[in-house]
């Protein structure tokens, strides 16, 4: 492939593409889900494509946070391993979401499995910091020592339940869309904090490479390191809180996805940070449709 | 060139020492002392070596110098203004760097690479303009790593991919050049060309080079300005007929040397004596 240079015209056009290939996806994956629920059945036909147009919305949203924390991750742990729950964010929010659905209301369960991921986040900066530095190394042995923990105190719980409780944990833990009925509310938060992310990653985007290729140039060639590792933690933890909190843990998007799009793309962050996003939807969207099979 | 503001670092300029370093004193955190009131001067377009043994400060005085590093006493100036006062942006594009080791990016190829030396130029989302091609084209070529431009940094020889890292700063289109002993993967001709090359861009181009190098003897060829640098401190500075004797640098390195004169250069050179 010849090297091209990287200007705002291809850039746009490059958005566009990835945009009209996640619409149409998305346009195909609700018709071609409904028809396949209404199998026999054609006058459940309107409600059904309100609950797959649903459930493509969910998926694509998901997907975006998923591959973009992934991403960001990546960067920041210099870690082609490095997916959205390595930190530990997923283990917080499914513990807070498991005890609020026991012991409070399975409704508000991802209120609250939301906010288990924001104090997830301010416990592994706090373990990980060293006076305000976060450490790639330290901040990945950290997350490993989180999700142990959390991993254990789930399986107690889990235990500790009710036989008939057994079965929705279980559920939510391997992740699920529209498991636990109409949640647009949560759907617009998960997009709305994608979509942020993804506009800050854009701008960080250089500064990705840049670390990549070491601290000392990157901070030489002007990139603040210790900043961007701090926002980068803080802005890919938040998406993938929410999404946790709004899917349960749904794992192997935010790994895959920008592995895959480095293949096709490259390992310019300039390039892949918008392509994740749509890439991400797309792929969730058709994997649920192909769990609608 | 029109001021707006004030703004000291638009204001800078060439009078007097381009970069002035005054009683460096560095430490790293709960360690022992790595500069000990370290001071040194250097002309604009002139090239300097910092010699000195393993462990002497000469990279941590450099990481100061880019401003990776804060000093915990004295001060550096560049072009009459503290370095502490430039704002990062402005600092990068007037200082380069080429580490003493470069971790190869996963998958970068080698012009990707020298494209992020205009990271500075280039805005918030790194939009690239023909101006900055022809900028990465040109290093490459100065550095005669164009033949190489679009195979990945992994594929490269050290020497290769050293010439790259060069290429990248050159792209940076910096007043001043620092290198942590950038020929230490090159064989002998390659030492030369970049050697050369930097002696080529401190003439024509009023770049300021400082260069740590472990070769004594390519130093003393090339460079205007020579200082060794001891225990956090300069042993001794000044051109290389004043550094390369062995009454200096014996003690410095704690090892017997003989000093003899190229008669082709007129340039001092070294020979190291087994001890005892």
């Amino acid at each position: 492939m010849t090297p091209r240079p990287f200007t705002a015209g291809g850039y746009v056009l490059s958005i566009v593409t990835w945009l009209g290939l996640w619409l149409g996806v998305a346009v195909v994956a609700v018709v071609v889900g409904g028809r396949l629920w209404t199998w026999g059945s054609p006058g459940q036909m309107e409600n059904v494509l309100k609950l797959r147009l649903e459930w493509v919305a969910t998926a694509s949203v998901v997907g975006a946070a998923l591959a973009l924390a992934g991403l960001a991750f990546q960067a920041l742990l210099r870690n082609p391993l490095a997916e959205p729950y390595i930190l530990g964010v997923s283990g917080g929010a499914a513990l807070a979401f498991v005890l609020a659905s026991l012991f409070v209301s399975v409704l508000l369960a991802p209120v609250f499995g939301f906010f288990g991921a924001l104090a997830t986040v301010a416990i592994v900066y706090a373990i990980a910091q060293r006076r305000g530095r976060l450490e790639p190394y330290t901040l990945l042995l950290t997350g490993v020592i989180i999700n142990a923990f959390y991993a254990a105190a789930i399986m107690l719980i889990t235990v500790l339940a009710r036989p008939e409780q057994r079965g929705d944990i279980a559920v939510w833990m391997m992740g699920n869309i529209g498991a636990f009925g109409p949640q647009w509310g949560l759907v617009g938060v998960v997009g709305v904090l994608a979509a942020g992310a993804a506009v800050l990653f854009a701008f960080l985007a250089k500064g990705f490479n840049l670390v990549a290729v070491g601290e000392d140039t990157a901070g030489a060639l002007g990139v603040p390191v210790e900043r961007l590792r701090l926002i980068t933690f803080v802005a890919a933890s938040l998406v993938t809180g929410a999404s946790v909190a709004l899917v349960g843990p749904i794992g192997f998007v935010g790994l895959i996805c920008p592995h895959l799009l480095r293949m096709i793309l490259g390992p310019d962050h300039r390039r892949l940070v918008p392509a994740a996003m749509f890439f991400g939807a797309t792929f969730l969207v058709l994997a649920d449709l192909l769990a609608c099979l | 060139m029109a001021q707006v503001g004030g703004n000291p670092v638009a204001a800078a300029t060439a009078a007097g020492p381009y970069i002035e370093v005054r009683d460096l004193e560095f430490a790293y955190p709960k360690g022992p002392r790595v500069l000990a009131g370290l001071s040194l001067t250097v002309e604009r377009g002139r090239l300097a070596c910092l010699l000195g043994p393993n462990g002497s400060g000469k990279t941590t005085l450099l990481r100061i110098l880019i401003g990776l590093l804060s000093p915990s006493k004295g001060e550096v100036r560049l072009a009459g203004i503290r370095l502490a006062d430039y704002p990062r942006g402005a600092l990068a594009r007037r200082i380069a760097y080429v580490p003493q080791e470069t971790l190869a990016a996963v998958g970068f190829t080698a012009l990707e690479t020298v494209l992020m030396g205009r990271s500075p130029h280039t805005g918030a989302l790194g939009f690239e303009a023909a101006r900055d091609w022809y900028a990465a084209r040109e290093a490459l070529r100065l550095t005669d790593a164009g033949a190489f431009a679009e195979r990945g940094l992994e594929e490269l020889s050290g020497g290769e991919r050293q010439r790259v890292i060069i290429a990248r700063a050159l792209a940076q289109e910096p007043d001043v050049m620092l290198l942590d002993e950038p020929t230490s993967f090159l064989d002998i001709r390659h030492q030369h060309a970049i050697y050369g090359l930097l002696r080529r861009l401190v003439k024509e181009r009023e770049l300021t080079v400082v260069c740590v190098s472990h070769d004594l003897n390519l130093a003393a060829a090339y460079a205007d300005r020579l200082v060794l640098v001891s225990r956090g401190r300069v042993a001794a500075a000044g051109e290389p007929d004043e550094v390369i004797r062995s009454e200096v640098l014996s003690p410095v390195y704690e090892t017997p040397v003989e000093v003899r004169r190229d008669d082709a250069t007129g340039r001092p050179y070294l020979l190291p004596r087994p001890p005892g």
